[in-house]
């Protein structure tokens, strides 16, 4: 029994020394990290990759554009990032129909003027007339000019229905034109979409979106707030309403997602709750398949010089199957604990923020722990059968390579474990020895409830699997290790499984 | 203190499905030097491994001293694999501690042995250099105490000779002397017969998973002296295949090696046929080296299954 603890020691200290455990403890996480956290900061400090430029054409003549560039710059142009969109009044003033129809309009807009001047010209000198009561002529003089009044009345209602008309089809070229113009700079993609503000929008809230896709939800419920803000700011303009409550009451209003934990609530970070899980996932694997790997090159090193003859001659191969677990498990534990004892570190020292990783409690990382040892037992157990069966470094090295290939899959199938951490066909695979470490530190974190019956079942359906691998290991240990040159055949081992 | 007695009782093993040793008999006292001997395949290492219970017969009893061989700790015997190993990339003296901790010692105890042997063994200034800078020859040395450090009481040496340096030879006679002396029990394996022939008291020979050959050396090569012959003669010697009644066992043109096979053959008589065809210029008793022994009974064996 002593010999237990004395091979695992002896795989325990070579190993601990030896310039791999550096590097798998230190470097490779780091480097993992690295790039797995790379793309949040990339997508934070990245500016938007284009400019959207937004046509207005406004009949209202309310200068609605100088409104929305304001509104957009506020919502989507955060300080370090340049602005999301731009706005653009369209301009029709170089299409002729538009500046003869617009020079003729402005005709009979100062002739109107001068009618109107003259107008109030009239009503001045009778009021002037009603006045002095010593001109001369007074009589004649009132009588006549109520006549130009009334003449000069007629004249400039007439003007004014003139200019209303005109106005009114001067309107309608003016829309006709910008449309044309609108619709063809949209074809050309110089505008991304253009809003067409009718004249009365503020009144109906009415407003035109054109665009190659309006189907884009994103983008138009954008707009839809935006305006939505506008115009009933400018609707409690035209009541009146004092600026100051305006905007005290058209204030932005955000909402904080909190997520329901058992042991209360807490604020829900995206890359925090995604990535934090994903690199403990990571880094399970990592350790187990460090410590694995060892395991496998120990016996597989051992068994092509040799040495595998003399250790068997002194301890029986239960004891050396025992010893090399137990002292290659504990390097991984104290692989583990190295991580743990750092990331503590750094969340003391400020270099990690706390609430980015507030899932790794005590009892997370002691659920860690635990998977780490089922998990290394498990594929420990693997390894040491495939590392008895394999005949040559050559042979062990594609192993190895296969081995590190397929551990990728458990730490990528947990990513669907975020979808939805306790539907069922989440935990049914969860209840598959070569998932249940990874879907578990995943699922564990990651639910609002302590998923306690899962944790039960998974823990005994591995402490079953484990058994049965380290029996199928023995049995494969003790006869394979003594073999060489050929490859055993399937139904050698399934003679030694049944022989022992 | 009674004799130390390792046997083997009618042990068998076989490999899928072919007998690698069957039926095999042995007794080994303390105190002699057990040469297990037999050529490639014949089973040799198999039966060692059996004896340092790495592998299991399949039927039969290993005892040591009337104990079930399975029952007796590992620390009382001590092995020389037929392929040698050691870990590359430990150094020497770790290594040998390693070694003497699984067989019980304590960590202090295994030091000082280790560097006992070393030093005995010229080696003593490379107890911290990697295994893997040594030469061929002193990791064969850090083989051997490996083998013995823990000072069991069988030692068992499979194939010691092959690839040993005329100087490494010298310290495994020592060794062996030396356990000889503790009547310890001692087994070595070789398919070099001459080797077992200056080493071994007792000699056991196997072929193709049988004992042919089983007794102390002395009486070997004693009741295999009486009757062979060599004789050497400056004309052709072809001749001798057709007398009857004498048995050959090796022949080139000017040289035969006989045995005589019919006890009313009279030697003279035989010496003046001879002479007779051919001039004889050696004629003598020949002490039978293990080889022509081996050979004899191979063929005998070979025969008698005809
Ligand atoms: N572990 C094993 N599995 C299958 N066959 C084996 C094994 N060990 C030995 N053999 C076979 O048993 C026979 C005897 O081998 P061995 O005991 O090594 O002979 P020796 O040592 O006398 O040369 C050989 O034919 C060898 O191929
Ligand atoms: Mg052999």
């Amino acid at each position: 029994m002593k010999n237990i603890f004395r091979i695992a020691r002896w795989e325990f200290v070579t190993r601990f020394r030896s310039r791999s455990f550096l590097f798998n403890t230190f470097i490779s996480p780091l480097l993992f990290i690295s790039v797995i956290t790379l793309p949040i900061f990339f997508f934070q400090y990245q500016p938007e990759v284009s400019t959207k430029l937004i046509g207005v054409i406004d009949l209202s003549g309310k200068n609605i554009e100088k409104d929305l560039q304001k509104a957009l710059n506020h919502y989507y142009s955060p300080e370090n990032r340049s602005r999301e969109y731009v706005v653009m009044k369209v301009s029709v003033n170089s299409s002729g129909p538009y500046r003869e129809m617009l020079s003729e309009y402005k005709e009979i807009k100062s002739r109107r003027d001068s009618i109107a001047r003259l107008y109030e010209q009239i009503k001045a000198q009778r009021a002037a007339y009603y006045k002095n009561t010593k001109i001369a002529n007074r009589e004649y003089f009132l009588r006549t000019s109520y006549e130009k009044l009334q003449n000069t009345r007629e004249e400039k209602e007439l003007t004014d229905m003139e200019l209303e008309n005109f106005k009114t089809s001067l309107d309608s070229v003016y829309k006709f034109e910008a449309l044309k113009m609108a619709d063809s700079l949209l074809i050309t993609n110089v505008l991304n979409a253009y809003l067409l503000f009718p004249h009365e929008f503020t009144k109906n809230g009415i407003v035109e979106y054109h665009s190659k896709n309006p189907g884009d939800l994103r983008e138009t419920e954008r707009f839809e707030k935006i305006l939505q803000n506008i115009i009933i700011e400018k609707r409690m303009m035209d009541d009146h309403v004092e600026q100051a409550k305006v905007h005290k009451w058209l204030s932005p209003i955000y909402i904080k997602k909190y997520q329901l934990m058992p042991q209360g609530q807490k604020e829900w970070d995206f890359y925090a709750q995604f990535y934090g899980p994903l690199i403990g996932v990571f880094l399970l694997f990592m350790a187990i398949f460090t410590a694995g790997g060892y395991l496998f090159s120990s016996i597989l090193l051992e068994k092509s010089n040799r040495v595998i003859e003399v250790l068997l001659s002194y301890a029986n191969s239960i004891q050396i199957m025992g010893g090399k677990i137990l002292g290659l498990g504990s390097l991984g534990l104290v692989q583990v604990l190295i991580w743990l004892l750092l990331t503590a570190l750094f969340i003391s020292s400020g270099i990690i923020p706390a609430d980015k990783i507030s899932y790794l409690t005590l009892s997370n990382a002691l659920y860690f722990i635990i998977y780490f040892s089922l998990g290394f037992l498990f594929y420990g157990a693997i390894f040491i059968s495939v590392g008895s069966l394999s005949s040559n470094e050559y042979d062990a090295q594609q192993i190895n390579q296969l081995l590190r290939t397929v551990a990728v899959f458990p730490v990528l199938l947990s990513l669907i474990v975020l979808a939805e951490p306790n539907s069922l066909w989440i935990r049914i695979l969860s209840y598959i020895p070569f998932l249940t470490p990874s879907f578990m530190i995943m699922r564990i974190p990651l639910s609002s409830q302590l998923i306690t019956t899962d944790i039960y079942v998974t823990i005994a359906i591995m402490v079953i699997s484990i058994l049965f691998v380290i029996f199928v290991a023995g049995r494969i240990f003790r006869v394979a290790t003594l073999m060489q040159g050929k490859k055993a055949s399937w139904t050698e081992i399934w003679r030694w499984l049944k022989v022992g | 203190m009674a004799q130390n007695i390792l046997q083997l009782k009618k042990v068998s093993k076989s490999f899928a499905g072919t007998v690698v040793v069957g039926d095999l008999n042995l007794k080994v006292k303390g105190g002699e030097v057990f040469g297990l001997l037999g050529p490639n395949g014949a089973g040799k290492t198999t039966t060692m491994r059996m004896i340092m219970n790495i592998i299991r017969p399949d039927q039969g009893e290993i005892l040591y001293n009337d104990q079930p061989r399975h029952k007796i700790k590992n620390l009382h015997f001590g092995y020389l694999p037929e392929e040698r190993g050691l870990y590359p990339r430990a150094t020497v003296l770790e290594m040998l501690v390693y070694f003497g901790t699984l067989n019980n010692l304590s960590a202090r105890r295994a030091e000082v042995e280790a560097i006992r042997y070393l030093d005995r063994l010229g080696m003593v200034e490379f107890t911290d250099a990697q295994i893997n800078q040594l030469s061929k020859g002193m990791q064969q040395k850090i083989q051997f105490i490996v083998a013995f450090l823990h000072d069991p009481d069988v030692l068992i040496l499979d194939e010691p000779f092959s690839g040993l340096d005329p100087i490494n030879q010298i310290v495994l006679r020592e060794i062996l002397q030396e356990y000889k002396q503790k009547k310890k029990i001692l087994i070595i394996s070789t398919h070099q017969m001459e080797q077992a022939e200056q080493l071994c008291d007792h000699i056991c020979l196997i072929n193709q998973s049988k004992v042919i050959l089983d007794g102390q050396l002395s009486r070997i090569k004693k009741n295999y002296r009486e009757n062979a012959f060599f004789v050497e003669s400056d004309d052709s010697l072809e001749f001798m295949q057709e007398i009857s009644g004498i048995s050959i066992i090796e022949q080139d043109n000017n040289s035969c090696k006989f045995t005589v096979a019919e006890q009313r053959l009279k030697i003279p008589v035989l010496f003046e046929n001879i002479q007779k065809k051919a001039g004889i210029k050696r004629f003598e008793i020949v002490e039978p080296s293990l080889h022509d022994i081996f050979i004899r009974l191979v063929q005998a064996e070979t025969e008698g299954g005809k």
